[in-house]
């Protein structure tokens, strides 16, 4: 006998007892695991979709916030108020290369889809986008589309298939090469066909911009601002202020977590408590046999802890499963576009794995300090006569 | 039996304060020599188990002594008594008093365990231990699927395993039938026999008979 054995045979012999408080640290972890693993996923989701926009600036209307700076990365319709003169004085600055962007949204298959009108040839060679199969958009006809790789995969759309939007039947020339970045999911359009569909006239989205001079940004930033009245803003403060956003969100989504598991917790506690009731007499014949307080306050305390490993265990697993399954079906907005469009979401992060098991395993011995520090103290004549 | 393994002067046990005060021992002195059978006697109620708790170091007294073998119970902290228990004293009650979810062999290891027998040492000697008390074959057996008198027996074997000196037994065949009790005394009068200091509490003139030093208690006083 050790004690390892001796803490085994007294969690396992309430069965029932056993699994729904395994089932309690198990849901709050998992719940901590699965925000934690689509928090990280929309991280590195952000990062990504930041590189693959490829500019050092990005010019906005005026008073874009940074809700307007998500919708870059993530496509979602932006206010579209930059008008052709202003793009053209942007252009016109030596030292950068300005792209402009309109960003619509269409459905295909009663299915949300970002439409980007682009100027393709530039936008091309500005992303270095490959053509998978068929061709790239053909700069003598404006009725025409591309489409990204998973989209395609999506909707079985295959050049020479047609797309219908905003009533206009467009043929799909060809599929881009996988980007791993929103791309994938987002159908091209020229410019001025996407404008003329929506009704903008010739105004756009967003324009990025990338600058020749890596070291000269703020100064090209000042010469936009100096140029049109519009806002600038570098991919580095775009990056943090999205960051901060996805931040605050995840930091909320994680305390919601941490009160299930405070409720967990206290199921713990509960538990415990009513084993020191029960096995009082036990505790008294543990007593008589030589047992030491610290004996008793460490089958107790063991006990707990192994509610924590064993929740914290099937919890992490549990919420990178609940994490992977779901993130294909969460519907697209905002902040989740991104855990779609990777399908990177429950990656396995050993760092989160660990984390959650750790964390668990603690809660569960903080909880269970309380019972078994009651179960040491009592008198080995009080336990052992207790009927 | 010259020498005295416990000895107690002026022992005494109050349970309450003030008028609801219940003075279960009032200044018990004895003696119980080493080797010896000895029977402590008396009505329910009358202070025989609270006298066996602090010979036993499960209770500690309201004022007066209890030595076993010269140490002092009184001046030991928990974890001390707790060491003397586990290597000097063997209990047994009268209703077993087993660990219902562990065999009958894992009830002797716990013992051993908890007197820090290393793990692998512990099982051949519980099955050993429990061959001397006749049951070899109900090693592997969980208390529910043993009778009272091996479920006794099992506990005796648990009292045993770390060769204590002093076997303190609370009324350990109050529990059982003729037959059942019969083979609890054999098994006590060998042990007896091979020198073990045996403390028991019982309401049986018959087994109070039996034994060399009889301990009367009666409202709290002892009669020897």
């Amino acid at each position: 006998m050790t004690l390892g054995k001796l803490v085994l045979r007294n969690i396992t012999r309430r069965r029932g007892r056993f699994v729904f408080t395994l089932l309690g640290i198990t849901i709050g972890i998992a719940s901590f695991v699965t925000f934690l693993s689509l928090g990280g996923s929309l991280k590195a989701e952000i990062h990504r979709e930041s590189a693959a926009l490829g500019a050092n600036l990005v010019v906005t209307p005026k008073g874009s916030c940074a809700y307007e700076q998500v919708s870059i990365l993530t496509g979602e319709q932006l206010p579209t108020t930059i008008t052709a003169e202003e793009v053209a004085r942007i252009r016109a600055i030596e030292g950068i290369t300005a792209i402009p962007y309109l960003t619509e949204r269409t459905a295909v298959d009663n299915r949300p889809v970002t439409v980007l009108g682009i100027l393709p040839d530039e936008t091309k060679s500005f992303k270095g986008w490959q053509v998978a199969r068929g061709a790239y958009l053909d700069t003598s006809t404006e009725s025409q589309a591309v489409v990204g790789s998973v989209l395609a995969a999506q909707f079985g759309l295959e050049p020479g298939s047609f797309l219908t939007i905003r009533g206009e039947r467009l043929p799909v020339r060809g599929v881009l090469g996988e980007t791993g970045s929103k791309d994938d999911l987002t159908v091209f359009l020229p410019l001025s066909l996407a404008q003329r569909l929506y009704g903008q006239g010739e105004l756009v989205s967003f324009v990025a911009v990338r600058v020749d001079d890596i070291n000269r940004v703020e100064s090209y930033a000042l010469k936009i601002t100096e140029a049109v009245n519009l806002g600038v803003v570098s991919d580095k403060q775009m990056l943090k202020s999205v960051l901060s956003i996805i931040g605050t969100v995840n930091v909320t989504l994680q305390l919601i977590a941490a009160v299930a598991i405070l409720a967990a917790a206290f199921g713990i506690i509960n538990t415990m408590m009513t084993a020191t009731y029960e096995r009082k007499r036990e505790i008294g014949i543990l007593q008589a046999l030589g047992a030491r307080r610290r004996t008793i306050f460490a089958v107790f305390l063991l006990e707990s802890a192994v509610y924590g490993l064993l929740g914290g265990l099937s919890g992490a697993f549990g919420g990178l499963l609940f994490s992977a399954l779901a993130a294909p079906h969460i519907s697209q907005n905002t902040f989740t576009a991104f855990v779609k469009g990777s399908g990177s979401a429950g990656l396995a992060d050993p760092g989160i794995i660990f984390g959650a098991i750790a964390f668990s395993a603690v809660v569960a011995v903080a909880a269970g300090v309380y019972p078994a520090w009651r179960a040491a103290r009592l008198s080995p004549v009080e336990a052992i006569s207790y009927e | 039996m010259n020498d005295i393994i416990i000895r107690t002067e002026n022992l005494a046990k109050t349970y309450g304060t003030g008028a609801a005060a219940s003075h279960a021992l009032r200044g018990v002195s004895t003696v119980i020599p080493r080797g010896s059978f000895t029977c402590i006697v008396g009505p329910s109620g009358h202070g025989k188990s609270t006298l066996m708790h602090l010979l036993g170091g499960l209770d500690r007294p309201s004022s007066g002594s209890v030595q076993i073998d010269g140490v002092e119970l009184t001046r030991l902290d928990s974890s001390s008594l707790a060491r003397l228990r586990a290597g000097k004293i063997g209990f047994v009650f009268q209703f077993f008093n087993l660990l219902r979810n562990l065999t009958a062999a894992e009830n002797v290891e716990t013992a051993m365990m908890l007197s820090g027998v290393p793990e692998r040492q512990q099982a051949a000697r519980a099955r050993e231990m429990l061959a001397q008390v006749g049951l070899a074959e109900k090693a592997g057996a969980r208390p529910s699927e043993l009778s009272g008198g091996q479920q006794q027996r099992v506990a005796i074997a648990r009292a045993l395993i770390n060769d204590p000196d002093i076997l303190l037994m609370d009324e350990p065949t109050g529990n059982l039938d003729s037959t059942a009790e019969a083979e609890i005394m054999e098994i006590l009068h060998t042990l007896h026999g091979r020198g073990k200091t045996i403390v028991l509490v019982t309401h049986n003139d018959g087994i109070a008979r039996q034994a060399q030093q009889v301990i009367r208690v009666q409202d709290g006083r002892i009669f020897t």
